[in-house]
């Protein structure tokens, strides 16, 4: 072995490399594993999008570098990679887009190594709302509590007779914890709550969960939960012969989804604006999307585009050269324009590291496209 | 005998030297040389390569319980992260709950995985073969289920965190602290483990092994010394768990999946059945592999684009490494460990003698 | 009425994976942990054949069925042949890591991503009305008939096939049934074959009646406690232990507590290995002798 090899090995295991000419932006998210589905076309974006940026030239004329660890949703995997990207790669910014039980070890990497970590596509933790933690972010659309709020009050309002209604969530404690939150506010809005599925994630037949919900008279299904759970409840049901509506999350996959089911009682109540809009904005993520062959289709890279955009503009406020403490200060004090991929922008502030206004939007199939059923309407966060 | 002399003959002259740990001037050497590398090794790694340190003694203290129990007793567990989920969760919930010290935690976490033991070891008494396995594979469910199921009703939706332990007024902190905490606690079980070997249970466990008639004739109890090592076993794997409760600083049912059960299974496969060198072996081989697979995919060009295969990747090598030292290496890496050690200490020979010293 | 027609589905859903399981355990004593992975396996290969043959359903199922059946039969030959004669464990084991390598190149070849083989065959779903007011849907009726097609089959074939009593032959005794002249690899092979196929059936039908994620190992796994309650070595068993812990589990959800689905098979299993290890039918295994 040539001398030189060994001493780079050396180093390598000694001490993290130095000096870098580049933003390095660190990144543990579930690519694979069960729950892949949700993250890893997110990231495919946010690597695409970034991509772009670095051909044009980069952020004050430095590349990003994006390190991507994948955790196939395992918390210690997690753990470790935030270890290697923070202590071996030096990153200036974390991300974590995977399974909510990645977070606690991930928020104490970042914490200890004092580096803002920010939550793309995974679901954001209590800790970005005000009043915000230090240095922990999200632009993920999803928010609990706000959208079980925004779900009834659409159903109330659209309910044409009294509300029966049943609820479903995946046997997991995120989406359990929302659907009891929102079965505890539906009688609030006169609606009788009649029953609620749990349901296990690897099920061979959804059918006895859709039986029981049908059973007990459910004229309005509620669910939120990761898409599989939300769709084959829903299929289920209609094959029960069950013709009531039914409200679901929007998740990266709902607009192929509605494309396949056709089916106009199926709501999907969601941040994000949907394909069949035609904004210039899609137009062009539909063109990077194709020029880097992607796996994932471009209806579902929203999430990672928007993701895209947000790091660009808080590694651009914290100029260079740069240090995670001054990124961590671009990031309290951003304001980005989602050119409508949102109803509004996202703003973030010394004590909210959330959005300042949670927006949504509900859309179904309407014979040839999904259609707006309901604009965008606002929540302010406090 | 599984343990091969490593001098050059057989100079024992008392019983005492017969179960003497080391053997020879040099093996003494050598290991106070291994010790010392051991000490030097965190003033030399970077925080990464000390958290991967960290990693192999905790799977080290779970491999070598499996080892016990599997390599020694002869009975199959496909349960063991239901083990380490209790040992962990045992501590999580005693310090959410009651704000429990660390030296109260640990013993409560043993004690935990005793009882588990004790559950998962009653089959083993009617059953042999792969029934008791069996069993064990269906109460991890029912222990994963359990841990779930606090979870959510105590509303730890991300898991529950734990603070670091204080011991005295020292706070344990910090990965070259935890690196010879954990140091201590392995080399720790493998003392135990030794000594458990060298004496009468682990005699009778071998027995069992090799037959359980034939054990019971020799007046073994053969029920009383199989619950031992399920009892053994469980409660260092639950200290195990609450470790790596403590050193993650979080539980969550999320990180004690099935899969973590079969990679146990392999550490001792890869190792080498029957043997604890075998267990530390496979131990450091199934905790560093993804991490060699994974700095070999970087080095390819346009590294980035492989890091959405990787975890498959690595699945899939791992099941063919599983595979070919099944059907080509059964006695593991200690076997070609040994080869080696035998191809230095005969040469230039090939062959042991025939007919000389007793082996 | 509903409720009857849930629990037959998902009993149907159990017998026919664990059918599988008891194939090549009775044949061979090996307790097959690949057989979530293989019964994925036929599902993804449907999917596979699907996209080439979109518009003729019946060779696309027919080429599948016959991937299947290869598939099996390779694993034995290249795979589990070189394990008979040693350990039991250790063959189990063998199992266990082929399940691992399999998992890992289906999520390298076809993604992680929900997929749906119906729609790519151009199959649609709709339920049907039964006498008596409870629905089904197509699949999920198909998949009840084959199920006791499989079986009826089954038992037909080991009772009066020439294979089928070479296999028990071979099950009862492997070292007088290679003495007789019966070619023990074969029958072994052959064994695997069909609890390949039959597994990949059951991956299939549940794939087109409500879409294929990679979680589908699980209810292999699932199944697996049906095969056990039965006793591994009888057939017989195996549908009734399929029916108990199919009912056990839809009633579980219809009257306790939906989350129970999930432990409730478990649950069983333990009571059983507790009460009655061998199963309900299964033989008892024989006294050691020194």
């Amino acid at each position: 072995m040539r001398p030189s090899i060994v001493i780079a090995a050396l180093a390598a295991f000694m001490s993290p490399a130095l000096a870098q000419d580049a933003y390095v932006v660190g990144i543990t998210a579930a690519l694979t594993g069960p729950p892949a589905s949700t993250y890893a076309p997110a990231i495919e974006a946010l690597r695409i999008y970034l991509d772009r940026v670095n051909a044009a030239g980069g952020v004050n004329g430095k590349k990003i570098n994006l390190v991507i660890q994948d955790d196939s949703a395992e918390p210690s995997k997690a753990a470790a990679n935030a270890k290697k990207l923070l202590t071996q790669d030096n990153a200036i910014l974390m991300i974590n887009a995977s399974l909510s039980s990645t977070y606690a070890p991930v928020v104490n990497e970042a914490k200890n190594a004092g580096v803002p970590l920010l939550f793309a596509a995974s679901v954001c933790p209590k800790d970005v709302y005000p009043p915000a933690a230090e240095g922990q972010f999200c632009t993920t659309a999803f928010a609990s509590t706000f959208d079980s709020r925004a779900a009834l009050s659409f159903i109330k309002e659209t309910a044409k007779e009294p509300v029966k209604i049943g609820f479903s969530a995946m046997a997991i404690p995120l989406s359990r914890g929302e659907i009891d939150f929102a079965e505890s506010q539906a009688p609030g809005l006169g609606m009788t709550a009649v029953d609620k599925e749990i349901i296990p994630p690897p099920t061979a037949d959804y059918t006895p969960f859709a039986t029981k919900i049908k059973d007990a008279g459910a004229n309005w299904v509620f669910s939120w939960a990761p898409w599989v759970t939300q769709v084959r409840t829903f299929e289920a049901l209609r094959r029960l012969g069950w013709a009531g509506d039914y409200l679901t999350w929007a998740h990266l996959e709902a607009e192929g989804e509605l494309k396949r089911i056709k089916d106009n009682r199926l709501f999907v109540i969601g941040a994000n604006s949907l394909f069949d809009d035609n904004l210039p904005v899609q137009k062009e993520i539909a063109d990077a999307v194709k020029a880097a062959g992607a796996k994932y289709p471009p209806e579902q890279m929203t999430e990672g585009w928007i993701a895209g955009m947000v790091i660009e503009a808080a590694l651009k406020g914290a100029g260079w050269p740069t240090t995670a403490a001054k990124v961590q200060a671009s990031m309290a004090n951003l304001k980005v324009d989602l050119k409508g991929l949102r109803g509004g922008p996202i703003e973030w502030t010394k004590d909210n590291h959330f959005r300042t206004r949670q927006y949504y939007r509900i859309y179904r199939w309407d014979s040839a496209k999904t259609a707006v059923v309901k604009d965008w309407f606002a929540y302010d966060v406090k | 005998m599984s343990r091969s002399p490593r001098a050059s003959g057989y100079f024992r002259t008392g019983y005492a030297q017969e179960t003497a740990l080391t053997q020879t001037r040099l093996e003494r050497v050598a290991l106070v040389a291994f010790l010392l590398l051991l000490a030097a090794y965190p003033f030399l790694a970077s925080a990464f390569y000390l958290d991967l340190a960290c990693q192999v003694f905790l799977a080290s203290i779970g491999a070598l319980s499996l080892m016990l129990l599997t390599g020694y007793a002869g009975q199959v567990s496909l349960g063991h992260a239901g083990l380490l989920s209790a040992g962990a969760f045992t501590a999580g919930i005693l310090f959410r709950e009651f704000n429990a010290p660390f030296w109260v935690t640990l013993p409560a976490a043993a004690l935990s995985g005793a009882l588990l033991g004790v559950v998962f070891g009653l089959p083993s008494l009617r059953l042999r073969g792969l029934y008791p396995a069996v069993s064990t594979l269906a109460l991890h469910f029912v222990v994963v289920y359990l841990g779930g199921e606090y979870e959510t009703k105590r509303g730890f939706s991300t898991g529950i965190t734990v603070d670091a332990p204080k011991i005295g007024g020292y706070t344990i902190y910090g990965g070259r602290v935890w690196y010879f905490v954990l140091l201590v606690f392995a080399a720790g079980t493998l003392l135990i483990c030794l000594n458990l070997l060298r004496g009468r249970t682990g005699r009778a466990w071998r027995a069992i092994r090799m037959h359980e008639t034939v054990a019971e004739a020799l007046g073994i109890g053969v029920a009383a010394h199989k619950l031992l090592a399920f009892v053994i076993s469980s409660a260092m794997a639950a200290v195990s768990g609450a470790l790596f409760a403590y050193y993650r600083g979080f539980v969550s049912v999320e990180a004690f999946s099935l899969f973590l059960s079969i990679q146990y299974v392999a550490m001792i496969i890869v190792g080498g059945m029957g043997s604890l060198l075998g267990a530390l072996l496979g131990a450091v081989f199934v905790t560093l592999f993804p991490y060699a697979i994974e700095a070999a995919l970087m080095r390819l060009p346009n590294a980035q684009a492989y890091a959405g295969v990787l975890f498959a990747v690595n699945y899939a090598a791992f099941g063919v490494v599983m595979i070919l030292f099944l059907l080509f290496e059964p006695l593991g890496l200690v076997g070609i460990w040994r080869r080696l050690q035998t191809y230095f200490l005969l040469w230039p020979f090939r062959h042991r003698p025939l007919a000389g010293p007793r082996r | 009425m509903q409720l009857a027609v849930n629990i037959i589905v998902l009993s149907a859903i159990y017998a026919l994976i664990a059918c599988g399981y008891v194939l090549i355990y009775r044949v061979s004593r090996v307790l097959n942990l690949a057989h979530g992975e293989l019964m994925m396996l036929g599902a993804y290969l449907l999917l596979a054949t699907a996209s080439s043959f979109g518009g003729h359903p019946v060779i696309a199922i027919g080429a599948a069925i016959g991937l299947s059946l290869a598939v099996g039969v390779m694993v034995y030959l290249f795979l589990m042949r070189k394990m008979t004669g040693e350990m039991v464990l250790a063959a189990v084991l063998t199992t266990v890591a082929l399940g691992i390598l399999l998992r890992g190149l289906m999520v390298l070849i076809w993604s992680a991503q929900q997929q749906y083989p119906g729609q790519a065959l151009g199959a649609a779903n709709p339920a049907l009305v039964l006498p008596g007011g409870g629905r089904i849907s197509t699949f999920a009726a198909l998949l009840v008939v084959t199920t006791v097609l499989v079986y009826a089959g089954l038992f037909v074939f080991l009772r009066f096939g020439r294979w089928g009593i070479r296999m028990r032959a071979a099950g009862q005794n492997p070292l007088l049934a290679a003495q007789r002249g019966i070619n023990l690899h074969a029958v072994y092979a052959l064994a695997w074959g069909l609890s390949t196929l039959t597994g990949s059936l059951a991956g299939m039908l549940i794939a087109l009646d409500s879409g294929l994620t990679n979680t589908m190992v699980v209810i292999g796994l699932k199944a697996f406690p049906a095969a056990l309650v039965g006793g591994l070595d009888s057939l017989a068993g195996a549908l009734i232990g399929a029916l108990i812990i199919g009912a056990a589990e839809v009633l579980s959800i219809q009257y306790i507590d939906p989350l129970l689905s999930d432990v409730v098979p478990f649950l069983v299993l333990i009571v059983t290995l507790v009460l009655r290890p061998w199963g309900l039918l299964g033989t008892r295994e024989e006294l050691d002798r020194v």
